[in-house]
Parts: C-alpha cells; structure tokens; sequence
C-alpha cells in the first residue's frame, strides 16, 4: 500500500543558492589546472568535462524535485483534491513544467556547446566557450526562480500536513463551526486540538488515533462548514468537503442543539440537507451535542421535527443499523454519552467494512488462505479432562495450607497487636535439632573468642579423612593378594598374545584407512574391489569370534532385494547366492541404492499438490500450476550453479606480478 | 496553526524563554561582526561571492538614502512643459506620428544609397588569415598543403551542398555553422532570435562575405518577419540587416543589432 509520507521530499533551494550550490561543485570536483602548453586535445577534454558535469549536476537536481513532488493524478484522489485545494493544481503543474523544461534546456545547451567545444583550437577560447555554456545554463535556472520558491513553500507546507491513510477505518467528524467538534475528538483522541468559543478555531484537518474492540481508528477532526453554495466556499471549508468527498469513513455530522454556537437547528439542518450527498454510503451519526446546556427533551417542536427529518435521512443508508445508532445525544462537557457515540460510530463501521469485503470479488483469494479446524466428534462417549487423583489431592492440600498459614502479621494481631508482640528472629532457622534454636550461643568463652575458633565444615573435613583412610586400608589389603603373570597357563598366555596381536591388526588398518579418508571420497559399493564385506566373511568372522553366524546372514539375506527374474528364464538358478549376484545385477543395485536414498514419503501427509484448507489455493489445479511456477523460477538459477558470495574462497594470497622483481615508476600493480 | 506545526505548538503552549528577545537582539547585534569577520577570512571563489554581495547591498543602501534624501531636499519643479505636452480634453485623441517615420525611412533610403552605413560598430580588429584558416595537410603522405579550414562561425544557405571533398578548397564544418542570431531591437530594447538570410558583409574582406564567415562586425541579414514590421507603404518587412556585435566563436552564438 501506498504511504503518503511528503516529509521525505528534499528542500528546493532558490535560484541563488541553486547556482551557487552546482558551480561550486564543479569548481570542486573537477581538476582546476590547465596551461597552454597541453596538447588541445587535453584541453578541450578538460573544459568539455566541466560542461557536462555542471549539467549532469543540474539535470540530477533538477530530476530529483520533479520526481519527488507527486503527481496530483497518481495520489489518492483525497490527497490530490486537497493539494489542489490548498495550492492549486494549475499552479502547481506549471511550476512543475517550468523545472521540467529548463531541465531539457539545460541538457540542450550542453549538447551544443560540447560540440562547439570539439573545435575550439586555444585555450582562450576553449575556456570562452566554458564560461558561455555555464552562464547559459545558470540564466536558465535564474528564470525558474519564482517557480523554485513557489516549490519550496508548498514543500514545507505539505511536511506539515497531517498524515491521514485515505484506506484505513477513519472517522470523520463535521458539522457548523463552533459545535464542539474538537471538544470530542480532544476527548477520544489524543490530537490536542485547539478548543476555543469561538467559529474557525480549527482551521485545518487534524488527524488522531482512538481504539476500538482492539482495532485502531483514525479520527479526522475538520473545519466547521458554513450553509452556502459550493463556489463561496474558502478553502478552510473545502478542506472538510474534501475530505467528506474522498475517504471512505463513518460520518459524525455534529448538532448543535443549545444553539450556544450562534447557529441555529434550523441552519445546521439545512446544511445537513445541502451536503447530504457526500454522506452517501457511507455510515452516518447524527450527534446532539451540548446536551447539558439543553436536554434533548426540552428542545421546540418545530426544531424536533427537523431532527427526526434528518435521523429518517440517515436511517435511509444505515444499513440495518438501530435507530440507537444513529440519533445520539452526548455532552462532551460532562463526557455524558462520548464513549456512546465513539462507539456507534466504530461499530458500525466496521460492520460496514466487513460487509464491503464480503462483497468484493477477492474475497475467495481471501478465504482460501485461512480455514478454522472444527473437528468432527469421533463418537458420543464424552472425554473429560483426565487429572489424576494424587494431583487433585496434591491441589486440595496445597490450598489447605495456603488458607492455614499465618503470616507475622496475623500472629501480631493474636498477641496484641503492635507494640506489644515481638516476633522472634530465631524461628525460621535451619537446625538439625529445632530445641537447638532457642540455645544461648555464647560470644567469649575463656577468654577466647568463639567465633575465632569455628570451622564451619568440620564435619566434611572428618568425613573426608575417614574415606581416605578407608581407601588407603583397601589397598593394603588388595597388594597382599595380587599376584604376578607368572599363575597363566600357556593357553591362556596364548590366548592373551592372540589378543593383543589382533588389537594391534586392528589399530594398524583403522589408521591407514583414516590417512587414506582424509583427502579421499568414500568409494562406492560397486568399486568395492576387494569384495571384502560379504556373506560369507561375515558368517567366517562371526564363527571365528564364537557366535553362531546363522541367524545374522538370515538377516542380511531378508534385508537384500530378492532376485528379479533374468531376460533369460533358463537360467534359473534360484539360489540366493549374494556374492554372485554382482555381475548381473551390477545396475539394478545401482538404481536401487538411489531408490533407497529418496526421500520416504509419509502416507499420513497429502501429496504436494493437493489442496489443504487454508492454503491460499482455489483447487489443485491452481496449486499445482503455482507449484510449477515456484520451481522454474529457481530453476535457471540452479541448472546456473555459479560460485556465489556465500561459497568460501581463498584468495591468492601472494600474486606472484605483485611479488616479484623490483618496481619500476610505472603502475603498482604491475612488475 | 496546522497539526505538524510543532514550533508554533510548542511556543503557544510552553511560551518562549524568559530572555528570549534579549538573546534574539544580541545574537542581532553580533551577527554583523561575525559576517564582517567572514568576509575578512575567506578567500578564493567563496571571498570574492562574499564581497559581490557586500558590494552590492552597500551600493543599494546608498541609492536608497540618496532617494531619501531627495525627497526631503526642496526642489524647484520643472517649469518647461514636455514637448508632446496635450491638454487633457485632447489626451484619449489617438494622435498619429507619422512624419516621423517617414522622415525615418527617408533617410535610411539616403543612407542606403549612398552606399554608406552608420553601424554601431563602425571599427573592428581585423582578423589574419591564420586566425581565421587552419591548414589542413592532405594526400598520401600528408605533404599537401592547399587545403584549409574555417575556424569561425560561418553561415551557409539551406541548400547548400559540399563539393567533392577531395577538391573542397575550404572547409566550413557543420559545427560550426550556424542558422540563428539573437538580435536586439535597439529601439525597442528587446531581443528576439531570428533566422539568418544570408551574410552582406564581412569587414575583413570580400572572400570572407562569399564564405559566410560571421565574425565581429559581419553585417547580416535576417528574417524579421516574426517582429511584424512594416513599411510605410503598408508591405511587411522581411528582411532586415544586423550588425555581429559578439565573437560568434568565442560565445557559441550570434549576438547581433538591427540597423534601423
Ligand atoms: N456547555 C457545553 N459546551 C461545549 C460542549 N462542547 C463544546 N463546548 C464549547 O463549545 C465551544 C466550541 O467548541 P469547539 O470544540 O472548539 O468547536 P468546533 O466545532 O471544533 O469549532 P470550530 O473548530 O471552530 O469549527 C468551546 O467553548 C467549548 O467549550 C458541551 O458539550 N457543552
Ligand atoms: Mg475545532
């Protein structure tokens, strides 16, 4: 969505300080030395860049105000109206047009001098030529002066404007000056609108922010609007009527009924009437305010009636709104029905947007994206929350105590009050004994300082030696039994060599094969030359360790694919020989390993294509080309698979053209 | 006071500090020597900007206080009536000068015929040959030497076709040709750009005026017929002569005046 922000818009600086800013900057960023001497070709490159420079400086700045002020027909209609209103839409584009033609003029006197500056032959009259093109331009951009501050004014004017969004829920409140408009939205928002008694305090729109069912609303406080044909209207008054005429908002239209405004209900009726065509659909309040100078009750006949003519006026687009909601009576002095009012005006609102939506034709792509689980129930057995009896127990008990526990403050109370209760500071200690607590600890005993002499983990350090002691006796008795090597029979001494040897075998193959893994990929099955992991071997090893092997290679067989029928049905063998497989099924095997590494599909999970509630898809069809769409989109990208910035690299850290040799006066960067 | 007008809110609201105009008056007050000091200190472009400036506000002051002063100094008021002088039941007469104009054309026919023009550049530096021809070398091994071209501004009919370039002896490059002039109206002292008929003459010489050569004091001719003038006879006036008072090369276009 389109933020209207015109805060961002860069200052225009005058005519002066537009020359002075783009002179000086070429006079700085372009080299200033030249002597007659040079080759004319360097000086005519020289003073040709000082040209063109000055114009892609010109051009640029110039580029900048006309893109950044907005286009009164490419705005919301709201903003574009009030713009016009406030500075004139012909104004406004000829201001426009002029910085725009004195752009091209700009351009168009580069072009021309660039070229006449091709046959400049001396230095004399290169820089002529110079200081004409410049002067040119600069008289271009002196001519605009007046456009550049009609510019500039309406910049700092237009920061200042509220920034009303023109789509959100807004609130508009209207009606005859001096009628307690601003009095209200002081009282919803915190817009701190000016309050005085007297017409035209607001002269502007203000804009503020009130809440609603945890909603955000915009209010719009406008100028009051006098009752009198549309081209006598000023432009504080076309302020509100564009704003009536171009945001989709709940309308307040406010009624003075005490007539302490110096308006009279039958002028404000009229207006009422004048203007009731810019209240079309749009929800409509009619608010009686001031009623604690005059309760509703009290007010004439005549002026009743013309109230009633105007609530039947506004029933007519409610929209099956109460009549509740649509006459009101408020008091923003005594605050009697404000929020009432706030209300009814949101409520209905929203209730109006809501039904808008509904009626829109995007509302599918809508609902397909959301979708609200109701569970359809299994059966009629009826399944309570299940806690557990301890827990319940647990939960009783804990509510006993909370309600039986005394607090200090309880215990004052039954001991006689403050004053006469001294709590005990002893009571909460932590003692293995609780008679311990009440123990008179003495301070000096013997002359000696008690606390000097107190190790509080005495009892650990005990503790401790006692273990060690115990240990050290373990020992003792462990030496005395032990015995030398000398007690092992010749098979068990051949056994234990056995042992050791296969471990070495071991440790010796796991390191080759760790300094071959290190720079080596690890070599597929099909490679495998060896044919070491077999069936076979596997049954031999397990044997050799004492295990009985058969159950193992059932299990390797059950896991391997069974045989698929050969082309060739007379070679039947039907044995399930793994080891000889190989040749013949070298690609199957292959194939099927891939198979085995795709990923495994859950059978709980939908196929990709098909559509789950809440989706955003309309049906499976849909989704699928969406689908199709989101893969091809990266699929160039992938196929691509070029060296990215996020892929590590190692520069060459010493380019040998940079480390080699001596260096000469030329390049750095060359030997 | 619009809702973003905070300065204005927060002055409404907080008011302005105690000493704020005491401040706001010396602030006033030390500005000047702080300008004065500026001035004194830059140097460059940024010095000389600053004293144009200075410059001309001192010399705007003057004038005003001069006027000032005229007005109070007591004058004796101009007794000689002006010369075209009506009385009032005659002023909304619509009056006609038409003696004068054609005492005008009168003479300009005189002057014409005499073959003798009074310009406003009756003098002009003369140009040399080098200045105005750059010798461009031909042939194979770039020995010839017969070939040149024009480094001025030069003005060539709208049907004009090069010769063969081989045997073109001057050379007028499209660069620097030109088909427009902006002449003043010395009587109406304003400016219009016109087209250029052709070149009457060039005070360096005859070739010069047959090459279209415009340089400063070149009579030309030009299509006033935009301006609207009109003989005494009543015909619209076409073409008119104007006098190059700019070094068309040097400024990148034609400044010139109408002889009238
Ligand atoms: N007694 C009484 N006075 C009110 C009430 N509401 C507003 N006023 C007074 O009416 C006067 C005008 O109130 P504003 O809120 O400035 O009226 P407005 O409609 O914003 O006026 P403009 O901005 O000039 O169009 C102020 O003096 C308020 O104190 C009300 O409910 N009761
Ligand atoms: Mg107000």
């Amino acid at each position: 969505m389109v933020q209207y922000n015109f805060k961002k818009i860069t200052v225009v600086p005058n005519g002066k300080q537009f020359i002075d800013i783009i002179l000086s900057r070429t006079q700085r960023q372009t080299p200033t030395v030249v002597h007659k001497g040079y080759k004319i070709n360097r000086l005519r490159q020289f003073y040709m860049r000082k040209v063109k420079y000055t114009q892609t400086n010109f051009h640029e700045k110039l580029s900048t105000i006309i893109e950044e002020f907005p286009r009164l027909e490419q705005i919301h209609p709201f903003y574009g109206d009030l713009l016009h209103v406030l500075y004139n839409k012909d104004h406004y584009k000829l201001a426009l047009g002029q910085v725009n033609t004195a752009r091209n003029l700009i351009s168009k006197i580069a072009k021309d001098y660039v070229k006449l500056l091709k046959y400049g032959d001396s230095l004399y009259r290169c820089k002529c030529l110079k200081v004409a093109a410049l002067g040119r331009m600069c008289t271009v951009v002196k001519r605009i002066t007046p456009s550049l501050a009609y510019l500039e004014q309406i910049r700092q004017h237009m920061a200042r404007l509220p920034s009303i969004d023109p789509n959100t829920r807004t609130v508009l409140i209207c009606g005859y000056p001096n009628v307690g408009k601003s009095s209200f939205m002081n009282k919803v928002t915190r817009a701190d609108v000016d309050v005085q008694p007297y017409a035209f305090t607001t002269k502007s729109l203000f804009v503020g922010h009130t809440d609603y069912e945890y909603l955000r609303y915009q209010v719009i406080d406008t100028p009051g609007i006098l009752d009198r044909p549309f081209e006598d209207r000023n432009i504080i008054e076309m302020c509100s009527i564009t704003a009536l005429a171009h945001l989709r908002a709940a309308v307040l239209f406010f009624l003075d009924i005490s007539g302490s405004c110096g308006y009279t209900i039958a002028q404000q009726a009229a207006l009422f009437h004048s203007i009731k065509s810019l209240f079309m659909n749009k929800p409509l309040v009619i608010v009686c305010n001031k009623t604690d100078l005059m309760p509703m009750e009290n007010i004439s006949e005549e002026d009743r009636k013309l109230v009633e003519e105007m609530k039947a006026e506004a029933m007519k687009t409610a929209m099956g709104a109460s009549e509740e909601q649509v006459l009101l009576t408020m008091s923003t002095l005594t605050e009697e029905g404000v929020m009432s009012v706030k209300n009814a005006a949101c409520s209905r609102l929203l209730d109006q947007r809501v039904e808008a939506k509904m009626k829109s034709k995007k509302i599918n792509d809508h609902l397909n994206k959301f979708h609200v689980a109701m569970p359809k129930p299994r059966d009629n057995i009826e399944r309570l929350p299940c806690i557990p009896q301890a827990i319940l127990d647990a939960r009783a008990k804990e509510a006993t105590e909370m309600e039986k526990r005394k607090t200090e403050k309880d215990l004052e109370e039954e001991n006689g009050g403050a004053g006469v209760y001294s709590a005990s500071l002893r009571k909460h200690y932590i003692l293995k004994h609780d008679e311990w607590k009440d123990d008179i600890m003495p301070e000096i005993l013997d002359g000696h300082n008690v606390a000097d002499f107190i190790d509080p983990d005495i009892l650990l350090r005990l503790e401790e030696l006692e273990r060690e002691e115990e240990l050290r006796l373990a020992e003792v008795a462990e030496d005395e039994i032990e015995t030398d090597g000398e007690e092992l029979s010749v098979e068990q001494k051949n056994q234990l060599a056995a042992i050791r040897k296969k471990k070495a075998c071991l440790i010796r193959e796991h390191r080759l094969k760790k300094t071959v893994a290190q720079n080596r990929s690890t070599v597929p099955r099909k490679f495998d030359k060896d044919k070491k992991y077999t069936t076979k071997r596997m049954g031999r090893e397990l044997s050799a360790l004492g295990l009985d092997p058969s159950s193992a290679v059932d299990r390797a067989r059950s896991k391997s694919r069974g045989r698929k029928r050969d082309r060739s049905e007379d070679r039947g063998n039907d044995a399930m020989d793994v080891d000889d497989e190989e040749q013949a099924n070298k690609k199957q095997r292959v194939r099927s390993k891939s198979r085995s590494m795709s990923i495994s599909r859950s059978m709980s999970r939908p196929p990709a294509h098909e559509v789950v509630p809440g989706d955003g898809f309309k049906d499976s069809t849909q989704k699928k080309a969406a689908l199709k769409i989101g893969n091809t989109s990266h699929k160039k990208r992938d196929k691509n698979a070029r060296k990215g910035e996020a892929d590590r690299t190692i520069p060459t850290l010493r380019p040998k053209h940079l480390f080699s040799g001596k260096r000469g006066k030329g390049k750095t960067d060359r030997r | 006071m619009a809702q973003g007008d905070y300065m204005d809110e927060h002055k409404k609201k907080y008011g302005r500090r105690f000493d704020h105009d005491e401040r706001e008056r010396k602030k006033k007050a030390r500005d000047v020597h702080k300008h004065s000091k500026m001035a004194q200190k830059s140097i460059g472009i940024k010095g000389k900007m600053i004293a144009k400036k200075n410059y001309s506000e001192k010399a705007l002051m003057k004038r005003t206080l001069k006027m000032h002063e005229e007005s109070l100094s007591r004058r004796k008021a101009d007794e000689n009536v002006d010369e075209g002088a009506l009385p009032a039941y005659l002023i909304d007469r619509e009056k006609t000068s038409r003696a004068k104009v054609l005492s005008n054309t009168i003479k300009q026919k005189r002057k014409e015929k005499a073959g003798k023009w009074e310009v406003p550049l009756p003098k002009v530096r003369p140009v040399a040959e080098e200045e105005m021809f750059r010798v461009i070398r031909s042939g194979k091994r770039k020995t010839k030497q017969w070939k040149r071209m024009v480094t001025k501004a030069t003005f060539v009919g709208p049907g004009f076709t090069r010769k063969p370039p081989k045997y073109e002896r001057f050379i007028r490059p499209s660069g620097l040709r030109f088909t427009k002039a902006h002449v003043t109206h010395p009587e109406l002292k304003c400016t219009f750009c016109l087209e250029i008929i052709g070149i009457k003459k060039n005070p360096n010489g005859p070739m010069y005026t047959s090459l279209g050569v415009m340089t400063r004091g070149t009579i030309i001719e030009v299509n006033v017929s935009e301006l609207g003038l009109v003989t005494p006879s009543g015909k619209v006036v076409w073409g008119k002569y104007a006098q190059v008072t700019n070094n068309p090369e040097l400024d990148g276009c034609i400044n010139a005046v109408l002889l009238v």
